[in-house]
């Protein structure tokens, strides 16, 4: 996977062009995972006999 | 208690305005720049930059009344109250750090997008590539690009809490403008709410 993508200037030198587009998906599956983490905890936290209180 | 159920005002009508142009303007900068990314091709720069300027005006507007209407040190302080359940004032740590990162992301945006049309073009501003060297420009898209990985990262998990069932009280007040007390002693110190804390 690239991080950045290249290019190059006028004399033939590369240069970067910004992010690699390869980040994208990574960047959605990291806010999917936050989100299952958080369904996880919550469940973990509302099941009978865990102590925690449901809100 | 008995006024439990009694409406405060959390969000004002233009405050709301304010929240909910952000989100369509968002909606249609990560829309324009990432679907042709993801093989939807259409002329998609003209409603960008349209979108990035009725951004920047409404953040603009938005820093404005933060610092001179508003309380600015509810939404910006971190303060150790907030590290304790039931103690938060207005907002809580959750949304203050979801308020952080979006003020990141959205100022990185901002500036190097407001540069950015100098080498791109638009009509009320002459087009000068050479205002920058390539490896200049190649920054500036590289923070812009990462603001709008930050960006999408940021929505999903923003979208999320927001219709979470135990935080619906937070969306029904950027909605409507009010919360009732019962919603907040869940999280909040209402006597710090209510001093505007």
């Amino acid at each position: 996977m690239n991080l950045l993508r290249h290019g190059h200037d006028t004399y033939g030198e590369p240069v970067v062009n910004g992010v690699s587009w390869d980040l994208l998906p990574v960047a959605f599956w990291a806010g999917i995972a936050v989100i299952v983490v958080h369904l996880v905890w919550r469940a973990l936290r509302r099941r009978p006999g865990s102590g925690m209180k449901p809100q | 208690m008995s006024n439990d159920n009694q409406p405060l005002l959390r969000h004002a009508r233009i405050d709301r305005w304010f929240h909910w142009v952000m989100a369509l303007t968002m909606a249609v900068l990560l829309f324009t720049s990432l679907a042709p990314i993801l093989g939807l091709r259409f002329a998609w720069y003209g409603v960008h930059w349209v979108a990035g300027l009725v951004l920047t005006l409404i953040i603009l507007l938005h820093i404005v009344r933060a610092l001179f209407w508003q309380r600015p040190g509810t939404m910006l302080v971190l303060s150790a109250a907030d590290f304790s359940q039931h103690s938060a004032g207005k907002y809580t740590l959750a949304q203050k750090l979801m308020h952080l990162a979006w003020t990141v992301a959205v100022l990185v945006a901002i500036v190097t997008g407001v540069w950015m049309l100098q080498k791109a073009g638009v009509p009320f501003m002459e087009r000068d590539p050479s205002a920058f060297s390539p490896r200049g420009w190649g920054v500036m898209m590289l923070l812009h690009d990462l603001a709008a990985l930050l960006s999408v990262f940021l929505v999903l998990v923003h979208v999320y809490f927001g219709i979470l069932p135990e935080k619906r009280a937070y969306l029904r007040a950027m909605i409507w403008g009010f919360i009732t007390r019962a919603d907040l002693k869940a999280e909040h110190n209402v006597e710090r709410v209510e001093r505007g804390e």
